[in-house]
């Protein structure tokens, strides 16, 4: 079991962009057969309400490179100074070169820079953080930035029930140093690759390349219709998944630890849903006062960006020292999804100097 | 378990249905709005209340309030 513990590395700032493009759930009625009630139960029961879409000419690299220039020039921090680079991501701008190799261009960084992808969906924001930290801990890298960004809407089906409403598009970068005085962060990640097709794009890659056959539509059983181009979900398969492991893999982190849930301040859960994450708090016995999943209504479940999305969205204040009622927090970040993969990390987060999230600007 | 008690649990699960409609001859595709959602929903339900965690395709397997109940009885 890779559980892993660090000293005096700490998260230090982070930025989420989302696109302009504000996409509701009432503009997807004739997806739902024009039932208004069954629009009602889904706002009301997962929580679907708005989600941002990135135009067809802005990917993941340009969110998270919008995001990365604020982060930089809010912490005070120059390109050239970053000798790390992560970027978690399943909708790359190229196949080959990585989008850390094509970020680590437009910022003109140093060469003395290791630079890599994180091929992970909702679980990557995690196993990132813990890939930071390693190599941190290591000697490898002194300052790391991790990027976690996807354009999930590009790869639905509009007529797909099970993900067209659900998935948005977004980018975060995410800023990781040495800090005396940070104290211990602990780690715990796991995979089951059994479960590897309740969550997959099945053409595209080199088991099945792209052809006119992966183009053409089909209907499943629940008359939802898709490509193999497509991301496919089996939301019950996840769903189960989730309720199962993602409780029981955070007690075990905090008893790694030898914390108690009561001395955490927030539990920042991957934002599938809001029904996903209240049902991981009822399970874990924790208030929802202390699982922010207001982020999901505004942009959707946006991947691997929506630990950080979810982080700027609803604890800005909070975590940057704006209410002065500590000056560090105790926090739970906990991603699981597509592979399937999950990570949790228990973090003292100190007052950062930069969180919070914009809009893309063209 | 009791039949009464899991019936109401069954109610307050499937959202929109009024109190004492669903008895242990309730045929769940009947019911209105018996989808994915509903049976999330239900999954969520069983597995809070006695630990029992069910795939859709059991839960579809059920015809019957009481077949659900005989199913879940069976695994707690």
């Amino acid at each position: 079991m890779p559980a892993n513990q660090f000293l005096d590395i700490s998260l230090t700032g982070s930025v989420t962009v989302v696109p302009p493009n504000v996409r509701s759930i009432e503009e997807d009625v004739d997806l739902f057969g024009g039932n208004i009630r069954q629009i009602e139960r889904l706002k009301k029961t997962l929580g679907l309400n708005e989600r941002r879409i990135a135009s067809s000419n802005i990917t993941s690299l340009d969110l998270c490179e919008q995001a990365v220039q604020v982060l930089l020039d809010q912490l005070n921090i120059k390109s050239s100074d970053v000798d790390g680079i992560l970027f978690v991501t399943q909708t790359p701008d190229h196949s080959q070169p990585s989008n850390a190799s094509l970020l680590h261009g437009r910022l003109g960084c140093d060469t003395n820079c290791a630079a890599l992808d994180v091929g992970l969906g909702c679980s990557g924001f995690v196993y990132a953080l813990w890939l930071a930290y390693s190599i941190i801990a290591n000697g490898s890298s002194q300052r790391v930035l991790l990027l976690a960004g996807d354009t999930l809407s590009r790869l639905v089906h509009p007529k797909d029930r099970a993900t067209a409403s659900l998935f948005g598009d977004a980018g975060s970068a995410t800023m990781i140093e040495k800090r005396e005085g940070a104290g211990v962060s602990w780690f715990r990640l796991g995979t089951d690759g059994r479960g590897s097709n309740s969550l997959i794009v099945p053409a595209g890659g080199a088991r099945l390349p792209l052809s006119q056959e992966t183009a053409e539509e089909y209907t499943d059983d629940d008359g939802n219709i898709r490509t193999k181009e497509n991301l496919f979900m089996d939301g019950s398969e996840v769903f189960n998944f989730s309720i199962e492991v993602i409780p029981q893999e955070i007690k075990a982190l905090l008893e790694y630890a030898g914390a108690s849930k009561d001395t955490v301040d927030y539990f920042v859960l991957h934002q599938a849903n809001r029904y996903m994450v209240h049902n991981i708090g009822k399970r874990l016995k924790v208030g929802l006062d202390r699982c922010p999943v207001d982020s999901f209504g505004a942009f959707g479940n946006v991947s691997s960006a929506s630990i950080p999305g979810a982080l700027a969205y609803e604890l800005a204040d909070q975590l940057s020292g704006k209410c002065k009622n500590k000056s560090s927090h105790q926090v739970v970040f906990s991603g699981f999804g597509v592979g399937l993969s999950w990570g949790s990390c228990l973090l003292t987060v100190p007052e950062l100097d930069c969180l919070e999230w914009r809009v893309y600007e063209a | 378990m009791q039949i009464k008690i899991f019936l109401q649990q069954l109610e307050e699960s499937l959202e929109g249905l009024d109190s004492g409609t669903v008895s242990e001859t309730t045929v769940f595709k009947e019911l209105k709005e018996w989808d994915s959602l509903a049976i999330l929903t239900l999954t969520d339900t069983i597995d809070l209340e006695y630990g029992v965690l069910l795939k859709k395709a059991e839960i579809e397997s059920c015809e019957t309030a009481q077949s659900l109940f005989d199913l879940v009885q069976s695994k707690v």
